[in-house]
């Protein structure tokens, strides 16, 4: 296979990790240096020539192809099977509605949450229970750091360049998360996205850091989803009031009250819909009083809409904990959902 | 002994030409593009005040993005052309 990127000779790895860290090309952690074997590799399970297009980022009119991908990906340590999934979440982070440019270099500090449904989840050996947002598995880990490296290295989003971040977060190194499916009776995300439950899907988020919640105290669905929806408000409080595609992560421990009362994914939306609102006078009870103006009674939703919510199974076995994980700027950027395979550059399956 | 690969965007980028300058502001009209943020308004008076004071500028125009975390619109664009200058920036 003809590759075109431009080749360095080094010594040895740690010439090569001097050679990469030097030249502003990692996240500051060390790289697996990408030789033209196993950037071959992970073209050949993908099934792609080098100079093939995967997409274009629309505001700098970049072109991203495979030869790129597949370099940042061997960089983060993907093996070859982990590539169609950094290829499907780069297309989907290319499509207009994701605005990947402002998300990107935007002060508001967002990194990319990465959510994977479907078979492919097994094949890779992604796990969605223990430490389901931390360093679960190799896969999600490796996955997660192949986006932010191609960014790095394709779009120039590093500190004080491109990426403007006053904060950013730690899922800026690694955020992808694979669905607990097996361990639940709920539809996947995907499937309530609009992908049928065989097809191997990913979705993509400009996301916040996840606010972690707790209760253990009630089996009652609606108060166990209060506490989502609160911290859901705070954040409409603390953070942002512009509506969008929340995540929220469910445990075992919490999913079995919620399924064990029948609740489907579409109630818990339903419910979480109706709750997480809050009016423009709360702003003056956390000191932005000055905003407020006469428009105190204006009541701002956390969504626009039930479905844009995105439920996600996920989380150790025992813990009567939660995750919310809050858009970046919900009016502006959605959440992207695309099929992993055949189809790596179109959208979702018709129904 | 390791060859290793490029992982940046190689392409050559186009060049930027910047657009001529003027020889002078006095009596120009000068087009401001903002990002919308909250903290423009006031910045952009004061700045249409010190350029109509100090260097004679005529007219001054306030052209706000409907997005500010993405390029300004197409209208925008095409409405600056109008101007004989045009401020925009970076900020927050």
């Amino acid at each position: 296979m003809q590759l075109n990127s431009k080749l360095y000779d080094v010594d040895d790895f740690f010439a090569a990790q001097e050679l990469f860290h030097s030249s502003g090309w990692t996240d500051g952690l060390p790289v697996v240096p990408p030789t033209s074997e196993a950037v071959a590799a992970c073209l050949d399970w993908a099934g792609m020539e080098p100079a093939q297009l995967v997409g274009i980022e629309p505001v700098r009119e970049r072109s991203i192809n495979a030869e790129k991908l597949a370099i940042n990906a061997v960089m983060a340590g993907c093996l070859p099977m982990h590539f169609p999934v950094v290829v499907a979440a780069w297309t989907a982070m290319l499509e207009q509605e994701f605005l990947l440019h402002g998300a990107s270099a935007s002060t508001g500090g967002s990194a990319v949450l990465l959510v994977l449904n479907g078979p492919i989840r097994n094949e890779i050996g992604s796990d969605g229970t223990f430490n389901a947002l931390g360093s679960s598995d190799r896969a999600t880990s490796v996955i997660g750091r192949a986006l932010r490296l191609a960014l790095i290295n394709q779009l120039d989003v590093r500190p004080g360049q491109i990426d403007r971040s006053t904060f950013g977060h730690p899922g800026k190194f690694s955020y992808c998360i694979s669905e607990d499916e097996e361990g639940t009776s709920w539809n996947s995300l995907a499937e309530e996205r609009g992908i049928p439950a065989e097809i191997s899907a990913v979705t993509v988020l400009a996301a916040g850091a996840p606010r972690q919640l707790m209760n253990e105290w009630t089996t009652v669905p609606e108060e166990i989803l209060e506490t989502f929806a609160a911290e859901i408000r705070a954040n409409m409080r603390n953070y942002s009031i512009w509506p969008g595609n929340y995540a929220i992560l469910i445990p075992p421990q919490l999913r079995a009250h919620l399924q064990a009362a029948g609740w489907s994914k579409a109630d818990v939306a339903q419910r979480i819909f109706e709750r997480a609102r809050i009016h423009r006078r709360e702003w003056a009870d956390v000191g932005k009083g000055a905003v407020v103006r006469d428009r105190g009674d204006t009541e701002y939703p956390a969504m626009e809409s039930p479905d844009q919510l995105m439920v996600i199974a996920a989380g150790g076995p025992a813990g009567g904990f939660g995750a919310v994980i809050p858009p970046w700027l919900g009016h502006k950027s959605h959440a992207v959902t695309m099929a992993i395979g055949a189809c790596v550059d179109c959208g979702p399956i018709p129904s | 002994m390791l060859q290793i690969l490029d992982p940046t965007h190689e392409a050559v980028p186009a060049g930027v030409q910047h657009a001529p300058r003027l020889a002078s502001l006095s009596g120009k009209n000068v087009a401001f593009i903002s990002n919308g943020k909250e903290g423009t308004t006031g910045f952009f008076k004061h700045l249409s005040s010190f350029l109509k004071e100090e260097y004679g500028v005529a007219d001054t125009r306030l052209l706000v993005k409907s997005n500010y975390s993405a390029p300004a619109d197409l209208h925008i664009m095409q409405s600056a052309k109008e101007f004989d200058a045009v401020v925009t920036g970076l900020g927050d």
